[in-house]
């Protein structure tokens, strides 16, 4: 029985997704870019596009245990101990969702959709424990995961797709402010968690995500996340990504689904 | 909004589609994209696979293509590949069936017969593998060259200095770096689904050469496949503005007696405004139970003879 429901949800769920894809067709955005050329030059020690933008060419990584848990933790069975990526450690659940959250806890080894390998969803896939590459151009930015080859294309300067949208990474949006650049994300589903720790959110999630080059090799990342279904009020996360400096680095691959 | 079909809907049609074809005296049922209504053309050549190939190589000789800042060919944008059609049977009907009235349409340009040149036990393995097993991209495994430039909807390539990529919208989104600065390739015991690419310039044609692969896909859902020891290469060219010849030479000793090339256009996607969109594959996968329970198999590679 509890197979035949998880198998109708699914079912409804692609028909959704059909829908928005036939609808969105004749619909679709502003920018169908590939990457232009970006010339670096150095200046104050940070690489920068041919149009004055920091340049995040290259291959990142977040160094934390966030993907087990966003809050301060310690350690248990392969699992890193760490401290906490969320501003102010508290996550400001409503009532109902915060026992919505004990519960996704207790059953966190088999109800995290990430243990099904599913799209970890954002900012989730910016700190899985997986390297990631970014390619710049001026209007297309992207970023290719080593988890399950996921791609995040963000359109610079472009709108949100009208009405909603069922997407497992949202639909990206970008903007450069000053050397920040700021992306805006609509348009998830409800089925990603934000860690292996049961914290969650609804199909009404949106995320602001921040990234500021601290130094050549160093991104401040903090993501803003809103969702008034299960937030009493918007809260962020903040950390660090890191460029592998490894002369051979290049992307490889974790096929979740493919292992046996 | 042609290419815009759900994936998930497409992938089992190839499938159950190959399957009925395979079983069908006439191959009407055949869903393969090359099979072709009408005479087509691309870039004023023929669009049959041995047509167009030496046609558009012909007419490459004479194009100078638009260049990227650092003087490479510009081979930028999204492209779709209708003559491949998503390749179902790379070998066309005449592969599996000797007595089609209708013209052959293989995408197989060496040799000249339109057949790869298969060992004689990998011949029977093929026809095995579409009778009896899941071809791997119904259920969402990576897919590599030639088939990830062939999926239905668009690629994008995008050049950067020491690298290029490509970026496979369908088949949730299977990517591949393609590095251009001299690097080796990984080492040997790396294996990977779409295998380790490396790039350079001959002339106006990309080279991009592929190595490391785990040999546990197919080339297409008429179970065309291939071993660990392949290595591909695959060489673009531009045709006129909004043409590349792609052709991709197979060589893998493992499984066929000499290398073979398969061929056939890109073309440049013009729709104005159009994004790749996200396609959750193996979160919506619910083709293979389905396939499971009529008695399909799981594909775990080729069975080599003992």
């Amino acid at each position: 029985m509890e197979l035949d429901r998880a198998t109708l949800r699914k079912r409804i769920r692609s028909a959704c997704l059909l829908a928005a894809v036939l609808c969105l067709g004749s619909l679709s955005g502003l920018h169908a870019t590939g990457g232009a050329q970006t010339t670096a030059s150095q200046s104050g020690g940070l690489r920068r596009t041919s149009d004055g933008k920091p340049d995040f060419s290259g291959i990142w990584q977040a160094m934390n245990s966030a993907a087990w848990n966003i809050q301060d933790h310690v350690a248990e069975k392969g699992v890193p101990a760490g401290m906490g990526v969320v501003e102010g450690n508290e996550i400001p659940y409503r009532p109902e969702a915060l026992l919505k959250k004990q519960e996704n806890f207790k059953n966190r080894e088999t109800a995290d959709p990430e243990t099904k390998c599913w799209l970890p969803g954002v900012p989730r896939i910016m700190y899985m424990p997986y390297p990631f590459q970014i390619t710049q151009g001026p209007t297309q930015i992207s970023i290719l995961f080593e988890y399950v080859h996921a791609v995040r294309n963000i359109f610079i300067g472009s709108s949100h797709y009208p009405g909603h949208i069922d997407f497992w990474l949202g639909d990206s949006r970008g903007h450069w402010e000053g050397d920040t650049l700021v992306v805006d994300i609509e348009h998830f589903n409800d089925q990603t968690w934000f860690d292996r720790a049961g914290n969650f959110h609804s199909d009404a999630l949106h995320v602001i995500e921040r990234y500021t080059p601290t130094g050549p090799d160093h991104i401040r990342y903090e993501a803003t996340i809103e969702d008034p279904k299960v937030f009493t009020r918007p809260w962020k996360m903040s950390m660090l990504l890191y460029r592998h400096k490894e002369e051979r680095a290049q992307l490889l691959e974790y096929e979740c689904f493919a292992f046996p | 909004m042609r290419h815009r079909l759900f994936d998930g809907a497409v992938r089992t049609a190839i499938t159950l589609g190959a399957v009925l074809w395979v079983s069908s005296p006439t191959g009407a049922q055949a869903p393969t994209g090359a099979q072709m209504k009408k005479p087509r053309e691309v870039a004023g050549c023929p669009s049959t696979a041995a047509a167009f190939h030496a046609c558009a190589l012909a007419k490459a000789k004479t194009f100078n293509p638009p260049r990227t800042p650092d003087g490479q060919p510009d081979l930028q944008g999204l492209w779709e590949t209708p003559m491949a059609g998503g390749l179902g049977n790379i070998e066309g009907r005449r592969g599996a069936d000797a007595e089609s009235q209708t013209p052959p349409n293989s995408l197989v340009v060496d040799p000249a017969n339109g057949l790869i040149p298969y060992h004689p036990w990998a011949r029977e393995q093929k026809a095995e593998n579409v009778d009896h097993y899941v071809d791997p991209y119904t259920h969402c495994l990576p897919i590599t060259a030639p088939r990830i430039m062939a999926s239905p909807r668009t690629r994008q390539i995008a050049q950067y200095p020491g690298y290029l990529t490509i970026v496979n919208e369908s088949g949730g989104h299977p990517f591949r770096v393609v590095y251009m600065d001299g690097r080796p390739h990984l080492p040997a015991d790396i294996k990977l689904w779409r295998g380790d690419s490396r790039g350079r310039w001959e002339g106006n044609t990309l080279v991009i050469e592929t190595t490391n692969l785990t040999g546990l896909a197919w080339f297409g859902s008429g179970g065309d496949f291939f071993s660990d020891a392949l290595k591909i290469t695959e060489r673009l060219t531009m045709v006129d503005a909004n043409t590349i010849h792609y052709a991709a030479t197979l060589d893998d000793p493992k499984v066929s007696s000499r290398p073979w090339t398969m061929a056939f256009a890109l073309e440049r996607n013009k729709e104005k405004g159009y994004e790749q969109m996200e396609e959750g594959c193996f979160e919506s996968d619910r083709d293979t139970a389905d396939l499971l329970l009529t008695g399909f198999k799981m594909y775990t590679g080729p069975r080599f003879p003992k």
